[in-house]
């Protein structure tokens, strides 16, 4: 028993070791980040390496404020995945409920349409967009961020999975109440699939902050990037003024670092669901 | 209530997406089918329909089929490194030890980050002078520079960012593996590795290729990393062009819309194989099932 007990000790301490190497590989580039966001740039080139900053010094975070549109980055970030979350949540959540709920003429093939968009890689849409956006004249705007992502197929197709799950008999009773489709939908639908909604709001929000090409398409003047596509021009602009880059990358990444650690449950969960039923 | 009213209401809920998906994403793919047929001059006023000359084009031209070979080379490498990496941190967080948990969060850190933050640290650690990965090894290696190096350093960055995410599926499909059939399993004798190439791996096969189909589309559409980490005045930059940056760069740096739709319309027949192969698959499982 004791030699059993010991071995079983032993392979829980190689799976520990193992599984520390590879946490460590994973947030290595973070403690890289914010080490070297606090160096200088003296200290961020040196030979031989230097891991910690001798005098650790905001001035790289107020250089790439200062002298970059950052803010502006924020701004602009923050209002595209707003919109970006809050509309396609909305009009997933409905039009997945009547596609799953209600039987109409037509549904299966708007149904058909609308999911048949998932199969298209993301580039090939980009192009034909552009020249829309530029006959709108939204070409370097903050609306062509977000408009034509206020609708999601994706979402709808999720969400419908879940509606079609749920049973019956509270719908009946809820019809013979005298409830239109759209009260049955708001008070007794929508209540029931919101871990579902959760899920939707996380891999929205997590896709439209992180987005990089459409935003680096579609704008080029300062004031109009996101913080992804401005990331990208701070490259060009600081050159090799390390500390300046790790310090816009680590403000680019803390807000959604931050979301996660607070709901880390709610986003591994969300996650990992709508990938198993996608 | 009546039919009429209630087709009514699901007409009027089912709207806003419907409209939304047409006017800006059904429309735009065939739109950019019909792109590939064009030839725009004077940008996009006037167009010539030149029947399949951007394609004749585009099948002439070695850079295409270099970017081809490029693309289907990071697939090749990336997607089956990203499934054995997952699947084996996946058996180990499925051992009942303490901190799963723990593990899980750390490990799932890379795709909460944005790839464009991530891809600018990589590119300081990549460093060939300064850099922490030449400096720990003790060499002088251009990681991102060298054309040799460049495609295995951005597989190592993607590799990075999938795990997490790849390795919670897996870890979800072993999950669902009866206990029963290890316990069976070890009355007959097996241990360790046989028990995990007799029970685990066939039944985790479903969830396996759906895994690495997904990897497969994604990999496909590789932009960000060749972006930021290679960027555009990199030498070894046609060692590692894909499909999407030639998109990209055509499209939208040398504004050939239409060669660009050409190459990105390759792209998307490539995705509808897969996707095809991908239902075809499913239904056989679920029948097996």
């Amino acid at each position: 028993m004791g030699g059993a007990a010991s071995a079983k000790q032993r392979s829980n301490f190689i799976i520990h070791l193992i599984l520390i190497a590879g946490a460590v590989i994973m947030v290595l580039p973070f403690i890289w980040m914010i080490l070297t966001s606090f160096k200088t740039t003296t200290e961020a080139t040196q030979i031989p390496i230097k891991i910690f900053p001798a005098e650790p010094s905001f001035r790289a975070y107020a250089d790439a404020i200062k002298q970059s549109s950052f803010l502006h980055y924020y701004a602009n970030t923050l209002m595209a995945a707003f919109m970006k979350t809050v509309f396609p949540v909305i009009f997933s959540a409905m039009a997945a409920f009547a596609f799953a709920r209600i039987r109409f003429p037509g549904s299966g093939l708007c149904f058909f349409l609308i999911i048949s968009v998932m199969m298209v890689p993301n580039p090939v849409f980009y192009t034909p967009q552009y020249l829309m956006m530029s006959n709108l004249g939204l070409v370097n705007t903050v609306t062509a961020l977000w408009i034509a992502s206020l609708v999601s197929p994706f979402a709808t197709f999720l969400l419908r999975q879940f509606f079609l799950g749920i049973s019956k008999e509270l719908e009946e009773a809820a019809v013979l109440d005298g409830c239109n489709p759209f009260q049955i939908f708001r008070h007794i639908m929508l209540p029931l699939v919101s871990s579902a909604l959760v899920a939707v709001v996380i891999i929205q929000l997590l896709w439209s902050w992180n987005e990089l090409q459409w935003p680096l398409i579609i704008n080029s003047s300062p004031e109009k990037l996101t913080l992804s596509a401005g990331l990208a021009t701070l490259v060009s602009m600081f050159g090799t003024d390390y500390p300046v880059l790790m310090a816009g990358a680590f403000m680019a990444v803390v807000p959604m670092l931050v979301l996660f650690f607070i709901f880390q449950r709610r986003f591994i969960e969300g996650v990992a669901f709508s990938a198993s039923k996608g | 209530m009546n039919s009429k009213s209630r087709y009514a209401w699901a007409y009027m809920m089912i709207a806003p997406t419907l409209i939304g998906t047409l006017v800006f994403w059904f429309y735009p793919a065939v739109y950019s089918i019909y792109l590939g047929f064009l030839k725009s001059e004077n940008f996009g006023l006037v167009n010539h329909w030149v029947g399949w000359a951007n394609y004749e084009r585009l099948f002439k031209d070695a850079e295409f089929w270099q970017n081809l070979r490029n693309t289907m080379l990071y697939v090749v490498l990336f997607v089956p490194t990203t499934i054995v990496l997952s699947t084996f941190f996946a058996v180990l967080l499925n051992a009942k030890i303490k901190g799963r948990s723990v593990y899980r969060v750390i490990y799932f850190l890379p795709q909460v980050t944005m790839a464009a933050a991530a891809a600018m640290v990589w590119v300081i650690i990549f460093a060939q002078d300064y850099g922490l990965l030449n400096s720990v090894l003790g060499t002088h290696v251009a990681w991102i520079s060298d054309k040799r190096f460049a495609m295995y350093a951005l597989v190592a960055v993607g590799v990075w960012g999938a795990i997490g995410f790849n390795m919670l599926l897996i870890l979800a499909g072993l999950q669902g593996i009866p206990r029963p059939l290890y316990e069976a399993a070890e009355l007959d004798g097996a241990v360790g590795f046989r028990k995990f190439r007799s029970i685990t791996l066939p039944l985790l096969t479903p969830t396996l290729f759906f895994t690495s189909i997904v990897l497969v589309i994604g990999a496909t559409q590789i932009f960000d990393s060749i972006y930021l980490i290679i960027g555009k005045t990199n030498v070894a930059l046609p060692s590692v062009r894909s499909l999407v940056y030639a998109y990209y760069q055509n499209s939208f740096i040398y504004y050939d819309q239409n060669y660009g739709a050409a190459i990105v319309n390759v792209l998307l027949l490539i995705n509808l194989i897969l996707t095809g192969f991908q239902f075809l698959m499913q239904k056989k499982w679920v029948v097996y099932d």
